[in-house]
């Protein structure tokens, strides 16, 4: 509904967005009040009959190559004053300039994204066409290690901002010649790159074809963050849970496409997105595959064992001591009824107070520099938390169940899906205030119609969970097989080639 | 919207369909009962609870249990009773062991076994003991600031593991009672003088609900093997080589029904017993062997006979002998289920122990 509202809103995107002829002048009043927009007219061997104007952004454009390689053949190249006025375009345009690429212009439009991009543009006097030659700056962050993904046993490189660098270690991890990268364009100002990569005889051509249509109908100022790209690519915003995953390792991005996804890049984000998203990605890590099977299984199930601790025990807590103590073991109950007896707030008020302040603690920690955030967790944690038991404000109890509700969400592997769940505690915890494990249970099968209703890109969020009748299932998502025995790819992402190995 | 709207409605037609939520109350406020008493007084019940020892604050100072007592004319009216006679809300959610005074168990038990397979927070799983010779409020009184139920807790523990008398809860008693018409309970007495721990008295047998009497010593021994449940004891022998002690360490007992024209005539009971000498001088010679072997098996049989001499004469199948024969004949089983009671008096018994010794 909302994509067809903005297809008719009244601020269509506009295709070209400079219509007037290509030439100098029209450029110049394009880029007028651009203090980067610089020229520079050169006579061709120092023949002053022969002036070609060269223009640039400063700042986007390397400067020893454009002298070593564009300015320095243009003013001493003896050829290009030898040669007839007429064939002197093309000898520019195919070999006198050394450089990778040369392309000729011949609309505004196209000359000035080029010179966004990092090109340099010559304009010759009396053509209405232009040469342009790709020479953009290579300052840009090295490759590191992934902050949000450490790897303790595997790959240490880490995606950039460059979005060609990145699809350049794609490419490096997956030599292929099958694995295609398409270029789109998203943002009216911003004019990011967005890459579209897929394994041709892999992906499900219908999931590419609704990728790029999604990509094409993005019609916004800029793609500044990774929102920008997610909520427009996604099959709807009303909910909290992502419906695609990411990666900061080139590994993982591989892997997902040798599971038949997409991937998607955008410059200026040093991450990756894979479509379509199911809720078994989202529970996956990048080591999964580099520890012993029986390792990785156990560390599998611990981590949807913590996803119903973090979602659940907040909740369950409330249910239990508020309204159904006899389902708290006796001896539980009487530690709890000797620590509850001084503290003057109710449970429910206790505990959603408790989840209230460990969200605050955590926001001021992210938010301020690193070592004072980790002073504040402390002092927040610890100190106050401590105290807060002392002073008989809370019961140690309630601490207890929402610090440990908090730390199991942490070992969610993925933040976007962690917060999700942290949303729905807080709603569940509200549900159990109000009906006990009634309220939880109404809850909890909110949440599992809420999943169950959920697309992403035409595949069932559940799956393989809920796979359909009739359909293949790959391998078990709870635990993980050794790797021989996964020998097929999940049917649910519709992969053209489902066997995986001998 | 519209959606969201429904949803809503739907819920709150859930809600008003329902008979309402459950209420909330802090576990702060509350003194957890975890044993109660039941006796009979003159036309009314009174019931006596206790919490056990309790703990206050962080440092869990500990505060002596809370014992409370009420009477009134039902078991719900006497309990509702006691609500008003704590600062705290009394919560009988916790409530898992139930002792029950000699007077009421000769009234009749029925009645309270009901009330606690209906009541939403009692529940059956809860262990079931009879007083001897006194009240339950004596002997939960007995507790002082402790309270009781630590020492029943560790009676039921060691009936688990077969130290103590085998333990029963409300549900099995109550179960047994509707099944086969009688039951049987652990029992315990109040010390005396200074010391006022329970102590182990056997078993009583309920029949038709009523206390008929109790099952001590070797009767009580003899019940356990009965139920194919090795007793807890140590027996001494003088044979010609010294003096040996043995402890049974299994027992099993198969129950046949014997016919005589499709008609039940002879109870037959195949009891297997392995008992392991404990204490002895040196490794047994073969004829002695022989003699320790036959003079448990002398001892047990007449337990066993005495034993169920006993069951016969209350005309109580408590141990469900009759049941377990039953699976063999099916066919004779539905014919005499109804009067069982009268069969199993009549029938004449054929009991047949072997003992295995393991040194």
């Amino acid at each position: 509904m909302s994509r067809k509202k903005c297809e008719q809103g009244p601020h269509p995107r506009r295709e070209p967005r400079f219509s007037q002829p290509l030439s100098l002048e029209n450029l110049r009043e394009v880029f007028s009040d651009c203090v980067d927009f610089m020229e520079r007219t050169v006579y061709l061997n120092g023949d002053k009959e022969r002036v070609v104007t060269v223009c640039y952004l400063l700042g986007m454009t390397r400067n020893e190559r454009l002298s070593d390689y564009i300015l320095r053949p243009l003013s001493q190249d003896p050829a290009l004053s030898r040669v007839p006025e007429g064939e002197l375009f093309s000898l520019l345009q195919y070999g006198a300039l050394y450089n990778l690429a040369a392309l000729r212009r011949d609309a505004l439009d196209d000359v000035v994204n080029d010179l966004i991009l990092g090109s340099c543009a010559l304009f010759f006097q009396g053509r209405t066409d232009a040469l342009t030659f790709p020479i953009p700056t290579e300052e840009k962050r090295g490759v590191g290690e992934p902050e949000n993904e450490p790897a303790l046993k595997g790959s240490r490189e880490s995606f950039v901002e460059s979005i060609r660098t990145n699809t350049a270690m794609i490419r490096r991890h997956l030599k292929a010649p099958q694995l295609k990268i398409r270029e789109h364009i998203v943002g009216r100002q911003s004019r990011t790159q967005v890459d579209v990569l897929y394994l041709e005889d892999m992906a499900d051509p219908a999931t590419v074809a609704l990728v790029e249509k999604r990509l094409s109908e993005i019609d916004i100022d800029g793609l500044e963050a990774a929102g920008n790209l997610e909520e427009y690519l996604t099959d709807t915003a009303k909910s909290p849970f992502p419906l695609i995953a990411y990666s900061q390792r080139p590994d993982r991005l591989c892997q997902g496409l040798l599971e038949g996804r997409v991937a998607l890049f955008a410059d200026g984000i040093p991450l990756g997105w894979m479509v379509p998203g199911t809720i078994d990605q989202f529970f996956k890590t990048g080591q999964d595959r580099a520890y012993h099977w029986m390792v990785a299984s156990a560390l599998s199930l611990v981590r949807y064992f913590c996803a119903l601790i973090t979602l659940l025990l907040p909740g369950l807590y409330i249910a239990l001591v508020t309204f159904h103590p006899e389902a708290i073991p006796p001896k539980l109950a009487l530690s709890i009824v000797a620590a509850k007896q001084e503290v003057p707030f109710s449970t429910i008020f206790e505990v959603l107070t408790m989840l209230l302040a460990f969200e605050v603690i955590q926001e001021a920690g992210l938010r301020l520099p690193g070592p004072i955030g980790a002073t504040v967790s402390i002092l927040g944690g610890l100190v106050v938390g401590n105290a807060a038991v002392e002073a008989h404000i809370v019961s140690p109890a309630v601490l207890i169940a929402v610090a440990i509700a908090g730390i199991a969400g942490y070992t969610q592997p993925s933040q976007d899906f962690g917060n999700a769940l942290r949303l729905w505690r807080f709603l569940l915890a509200i549900l159990a205030s109000v009906g006990g494990l009634f309220g939880l249970s109404l809850g909890c099968a909110g949440l599992i119609y809420h999943l169950a209703g959920l697309e992403s890109f035409g595949v069932p969020y559940l799956a393989p969970f809920t796979t359909g009748a009739g359909r293949s299932r790959g391998h078990p998502s709870l635990f993980r097989l050794p790797l021989p025995a996964m020998k097929w790819r999940d049917g649910a992402v519709n992969t053209k080639n489902r066997r995986n190995q001998r | 919207m519209r959606g969201i709207l429904a949803v809503i409605l739907a819920g709150s037609l859930l809600l008003t369909g329902c008979s309402g939520l459950p209420t909330s109350r802090e576990m702060g406020d509350m003194a957890l009962l975890r044993t109660m008493g039941v006796d009979s007084a003159s036309g009314a019940v009174e019931v006596t609870g206790s919490t056990g020892p309790r703990a206050r604050g962080l440092q869990a100072e500990g505060e002596p249990a809370l014992v409370l007592s009420a009477q009134g004319e039902s078991l719900s009216a006497a309990c509702l009773a006691m609500q008003g006679l704590s600062d705290n809300y009394v919560f009988f959610g916790y409530v898992d062991q139930l002792l029950l005074g000699e007077g009421l168990a000769k009234s009749g038990v029925m009645p309270v076994l009901d009330y606690f397979a209906r009541d939403t927070e009692l529940g059956l799983g809860a262990q079931l003991w009879l007083v001897k010779d006194s009240t339950a409020g004596n002997a939960v009184e007995s507790g002082g600031e402790e309270g009781i139920e630590g020492r029943l807790a560790t009676l039921q523990t060691d009936g688990k593991l077969g130290v103590a008398a085998i333990s029963r809860t409300v549900g099995e008693v109550y179960t047994d009672l509707m099944e086969l018409g009688s039951a049987f309970v652990p029992a315990v007495v109040c010390g005396e003088g200074d010391d006022t721990s329970l102590m182990e008295a056997g078993y009583g047998v309920l029949k038709d609900g009523s206390l008929l009497g109790y099952l001590e010593g070797e009767d009580a021994r003899g019940l356990e093997i009965l139920k194919s449940r090795a007793p807890a004891e140590v027996l001494t022998l003088e044979l010609r080589e010294g003096q040996v002690s043995a402890g049974v360490i299994s027992a099993s007992t198969v129950p046949t029904i014997l016919l005589r024209e499709e008609e039940p005539v002879g109870l037959e009971l195949k009891c297997l017993v392995e008992v392991e000498l404990t204490e002895y001088s040196r490794p047994l010679s073969k004829e002695t062997r022989e003699e320790c072997t036959a003079f448990l098996e002398e001892k047990l049989l007449r337990r066993l006979e005495s034993t169920l001499d006993r069951l016969q004469g209350w005309k109580a199948d408590c141990v469900g002998l009759g049941i377990q024969a039953a699976l063999f004949r099916p066919e004779m089983w539905n014919r005499a289920e109804d009067t069982w009671a009268d069969w199993f008096s009549r029938l004449e018994p054929e009991i047949h122990v072997k003992v295995t010794v393991h040194e």
